[in-house]
């Protein structure tokens, strides 16, 4: 096992090398800098600027400079604002985007499982259908039509909730509510097909021979095998969530690190790029290992460690 | 085996439960009751206990405090609030004494010596002295500094040398002869100085703070400013409060006792926080333009700028004069602005927006008028005049590019469509994400495209200097001596009506050559709540709120 996970982590190192160094070229193959504005540019405050910023030395260095940075995981000062480091910046929102994600993904577990077991369960009845009119509908609405939505209605129409802004739990209802809705809505088809598949396999009809009550055929025979696709599924999604969503922490105004993937591109805002892609990297990796390990948990026939014995 | 991952997945766990409880904890800075007292108190600050507190949205996090390093407004708006410079923009957005309280200008119009307030002091309670300006102007030169707004100090002796590296700093025309006096020399006579230095590029930086502390300005607890209000909590990203500042020397005409920002990032948000009250102004979602501008809270005010294309004179059909001018002309800028940008922006017929006062006390727009009318007949004619001259038989292709935005998307689509009404010209149009649009029109690749402009200060110079040769801002390859020499005139001629004129033939010249036309003027609209007064909104881009009062 042990020699696995080595192996596993050499793989990820090799991996990640090989994110940040495309990442470098792209970022340096698009056009644009970091100092484009529409307002006056003076050749002088270019040069300046760049001097600051170490942008004027070729790009191999840059490159040097770009690896030992991460190495040391010191990403240096974001240049949108010169006055706090991408680590700061990342250990700011991350916390924060992180939570909403938490909470995301513990409710869309919850309530998607929930409502795939009850679906299932109660296959072509009328809790079935509504069940799953609801999941379609929670997967073609977007999020942030949603978001504006529950802001018109739960804030500004009844009053019960604050529109905006990340203070307390009042704050945190609705956009929780705006981002679980969708991965609730997958969860509880996948977990709802994949039920019904294993609720026909002859080891439920052996527990149910056996006459064992309903509610351990469920949940102990039946929704641990079908849980398999779920958790699949919940690797990129942790990732994903985790580390902020754009629109949805835009809408909200909650200051967490979603907003440094979209906007670092488009300021070429250099050092954000490089950070925001190494943390997410190195996060959606880590998670997809994790998932591997959860397999052998929940599938004791899958033997991760042993497969490199092949 | 088992067990070993069970433990192995146990300790994951647990990391990533403590990743979660410290973001609790950061997302709850504020105190539980924060948010229960900015509902009940938005609309009418009087509720707890008589205390004004004005509610306002920043859109984004300030890039810096740093006066010479925020360059934008989201820095230069709250800045404007927490500093001061040696003049402040009055109601009439024109510079009255602020940290100085006199000045007086040499004979040769050369040499500016201020007289530093008495009593005007830091929120540390340091008095402000004129070696703060000196130092804090030197920094904003100094090239390791790197600050984007430097050159606005070039009209300094010395300043544009020693910010490229050439000079050295003892030869920059600023001297602190003692605590209240300061000595400023200027390479030419410049009508606009004292409106530049309300800029918060100079703002003073407290010289003993800065020198300990090299990131004063990066938080609430180590920033000292001179201004009318004092930073007392920054949560970044977020939100900003800002409450009174008693040591300011006019602190009895401030009657806000604090200021709450926001940070949002979304119109849409932003204007459902003022409707549930939780902000007193905002700028309007474009979707809810032609619904709010029925509204009573609607403040409209003017904005220091230009909307404009450019065309490439390097490129053709572009190189003939006439043919620029047949697509300057068949623009309908009425229409433009009123059904397509909306919003009640004004159409413009000249390149400098009204607002800009001449000596002679008239508009810089009642002396040029309309130079740039929609003659949908002459253009028609202006361009088969051209194609003849140029012996064409066919127009060579254009295309006109934009930087991708609904908007600009709309005016192009409206523009192609006259091009084919009025000179039956079909252009082909072309979107391109920011930076790579930005690249290319500096480049000066790009045939025709959009651009926009605001003003850096309140003289019409800022503009029409723009189109001098070899310009970084130029981008359409015009090259003229004769332009070159007026903006000469326009910037250091010391008789400010010769100056002027020299400014009014610029702008006739650029009607003329046609290298750029004109579409609509800027204007700032905002919604604001009942009682809400005195909020000055300057051209420059900026708001002023230590004159703002909530009835």
């Amino acid at each position: 096992m042990l020699r696995y996970i080595l192996k596993r982590f050499g793989i990820m190192l090799i991996t990640l090398w090989i994110i940040v160094t495309l990442t470098f070229v792209l970022m340096n193959s698009i056009p644009g800098s970091p100092f484009t504005s529409e307002s006056t540019t003076n050749e002088v405050i270019q040069e300046n600027l760049e001097k600051h910023y170490n942008l004027d030395k070729p790009l191999f260095v840059q490159y040097l400079n770009y690896i030992k940075s991460i190495v040391t995981l010191d990403f240096g000062p974001s240049i949108k604002q010169p006055d706090r480091s991408v680590n700061d910046l990342l250990g700011q929102g991350f916390p924060i985007s992180a939570e909403l994600g938490g909470f995301t993904i513990l409710f869309a577990i919850i309530s998607g499982i929930t409502l795939g077991i009850v679906a299932a369960l109660r296959h072509n009845g009328v809790i079935d259908y509504l069940a799953m009119a609801f999941a379609v509908l929670g997967i073609s609405i977007p999020n942030f039509i949603l978001a504006t939505l529950l802001i018109q209605k739960f804030a500004v129409d009844w009053e019960l909730l604050p529109v905006a802004t990340w203070a307390s739990w009042k704050h945190m209802v609705l956009p929780v509510l705006a981002l679980a809705t969708g991965p609730m809505a997958i969860i509880a088809r996948l977990t709802r097909s994949t039920m019904l598949e294993v609720l026909t396999q002859d080891y439920i009809k052996m527990a149910r021979a056996k006459g064992l009550s309903p509610w351990k055929i469920t949940v102990k025979h039946a929704l641990r095998n079908a849980l398999m696709p779920v958790v699949t599924l919940l690797g990129t999604l942790l990732a994903g969530i985790l580390t902020g969503t754009f629109v949805i922490e835009k809408i909200f105004g909650i200051p967490g690190m979603g907003r440094y993937f979209i906007e670092g591109i488009n300021h070429r805002d250099y050092p954000v790029i490089m950070g925001t892609t190494v943390f997410y990297s190195a996060f959606l990796i880590f998670t997809l290992f994790l998932v591997d390990i959860a397999y052998g948990l929940l599938d004791p026939r899958i033997k991760v460690h042993e497969k490199e014995g092949d | 085996m088992r067990k070993y991952v069970l433990f192995l997945l146990a300790i994951i766990t647990a990391v990533a439960l403590m990743a979660c409880s410290t973001g609790e904890d950061a997302g709850e800075e504020k105190p539980a009751d924060d948010d229960d007292a900015e509902e009940t108190e938005g609309t009418d600050g009087e509720d707890d206990g008589g205390e004004k507190i004005f509610y306002i949205n920043n859109g984004d996090e300030p890039k810096s405090f740093d006066p010479s390093i925020g360059f934008d407004s989201v820095s230069w708006t709250p800045l404007n609030n927490l500093m001061e410079g040696l003049t402040r923009l009055d109601e009439n957005s024109e510079p009255t004494e602020g940290a100085a309280e006199s000045w007086e200008l040499s004979d040769d119009g050369l040499t500016y010596t201020f007289t530093i307030r008495e009593d005007a002091n830091w929120s540390n309670g340091d008095p402000v002295v004129a070696g703060d300006f000196e130092y804090a102007w030197k920094y904003m030169l100094d090239p390791e500094t790197a600050s984007e707004a430097a050159f606005l100090g070039y009209f300094i002796e010395g300043a544009e040398e020693y910010n490229a590296g050439d000079g050295d700093v003892e030869d920059v025309g600023i001297t602190a002869v003692d605590d209240e006096t300061l000595e400023v020399e200027l390479k030419h006579p410049t009508g606009f100085f004292l409106d530049l230095i309300s800029n918060p590029a100079f703002f003073p930086i407290n010289q003993e703070v800065a020198e300990e502390n090299d990131k004063w300005h990066a938080e609430a607890d180590t920033f000292v400013g001179n201004g009318p209000f004092k930073l007392e909590e920054w949560n970044h990203d977020s939100d900003m409060f800002m409450a009174k500042n008693e040591e300011y020397w006019d602190a009895d005409a401030v009657k806000l006792d604090g200021i709450d920002w926001a940070m949002i990032d979304e119109d849409n948000t932003s204007y459902q926080m003022y409707e549930s009250g939780d902000l007193d102004t905002v700028s309007i979602p474009s979707e809810l333009s032609d619904q709010l501008m029925e509204d009573d809270d609607i403040r409209i005010e003017e904005e220091g700028g230009l909307e404009f294309f450019r065309f490439n004179v390097t490129e053709e059909p572009f190189t003939n004069k006439k043919i620029r001018q047949a697509f300057g002309l068949a623009i309908n800028r009425a229409d433009i602005a009123e059904f397509v940008v909306k919003n009640q922006v004004e159409p413009a017929y000249g390149y400098i927006s009204p607002g800009f006062t001449a000596p002679d006390g008239s508009d810089f727009r009642d002396e040029n008028e309309d130079i740039v009318p929609f003659d949908p007949e002459k253009a028609q004619e202006l361009l088969e005049e051209g194609m003849e001259e140029e012996g064409w038989d066919e127009l060579p292709k254009v295309t006109l590019s934009y930087n991708t935005s609904d908007t600009n998307k709309a005016v192009a689509e409206a523009i192609q469509d006259m091009y084919i009404e009025h000179l039956d010209v079909e252009v082909t149009l072309e979107n391109l994400e920011w930076q790579v649009f930005s690249d290319a029109q500096v480049a000066n690749e790009l045939q025709f495209s959009r651009s926009s402009f605001l003003n850096d200060y309140d003289d019409p110079i800022n503009f029409l200097e723009s189109f001098i040769t070899d310009s970084s801002m130029n981008r359409t390859g015009f090259s003229s001596e004769e332009y070159d020499a007026l903006i000469e005139d326009g910037k250091y001629e010391a008789d400010e009506e010769a100056r002027w004129e020299a400014m009014y033939e610029a702008e006739r010249m650029l009607a003329d050559e046609m290298m750029a036309t004109p579409i609509r003027y800027y204007n700032d609209v905002k919604l604001e709540k009942e009682g809400v007064e005195g909020v000055l909104r300057h051209p420059v881009g900026y708001l002023d709120l230590k004159y703002a009062d909530k009835k």
